[in-house]
């Protein structure tokens, strides 16, 4: 399953869709929203906006790629978009295989390719302003930004 | 003659002012189109080496055709996750 929601991500409900009584092994990695500090001023939260539906198409493919390299049996990536509060879940990702070995190694190539290729950006929300990842630009003065 | 549709994201559409606008052109190039781009939204500018390209929905060099009727996204650097 390849989804990008718009609500908090049920993670116990794709863990257990991927129960199979052929796989032994079922990898979750659950990116999470994190507060970074500097001075007097901290994140408040994210907030995620994504290019559809050319993002859903990149997670399928993301799939596709790792039901290429490795023997798993099921594969689920769900992103959330919009405002994402501290610590609440970002991104999903779980993979059942047979074996561990292939589990692990699936999930991690998924959040890698997804910061590689899936058009989604976050903007990092402050009490003075706001930043987008990867671009330094936005609205903070205390950043240095424009 | 038709526009092409040009859509812009995260950082880009901060330094464009806009979120969509249309191009008035003929058939052209990807580097053509950002040149037409660039004129009218010039915040854009210092971002173009950091920027990417789709056309239709998918990732295009600046050499791809694109006539009036695609759709044109320009997408800077990607932070899922």
């Amino acid at each position: 399953m390849f989804a990008i929601v718009e609500e908090p991500i049920d993670v116990a409900a794709l863990i257990s869709s991927a129960q199979r009584p052929d796989c032994g092994a079922i990898s979750t990695f659950v990116g999470t929203t994190r507060i970074d500090e500097s001075g007097e001023a901290s994140v408040e939260y994210l907030e995620y906006e994504a290019y559809r539906p050319m993002a859903d198409r990149k997670l399928a493919e993301i799939g596709a790629e790792i039901e290429g390299r490795w023997d798993v049996r099921v594969v689920s990536i769900v992103h959330r978009i919009g405002r994402v509060d501290p610590g609440e879940a970002s991104v999903a990702i779980v993979v059942a295989s047979p074996r561990r070995g292939p589990a692990f190694e699936a999930s991690r190539y998924a959040i890698e390719r997804i910061k590689q290729v899936v058009p989604i950006w976050k903007r990092e929300v402050w009490s003075d302003g706001y930043v987008w990842v990867g671009s330094q630009v936005g609205t903070r003065e205390r950043a240095g930004l424009p | 003659m038709d526009d092409i549709k040009v859509l812009l994201f995260g950082a880009a559409a901060d330094r464009a002012g806009t979120r969509e606008t249309q191009v008035p052109t003929g058939e052209t190039t990807l580097e053509e189109l950002w040149l037409l781009l660039a004129e009218r939204h010039p915040g854009l500018s210092p971002m173009r080496d950091t920027l990417a390209f789709a056309v239709n929905g998918e990732y295009a060099r600046g050499d791809t055709l694109i006539s009036p009727g695609d759709e044109v996204a320009v997408l800077p650097p990607v932070s899922g996750g």
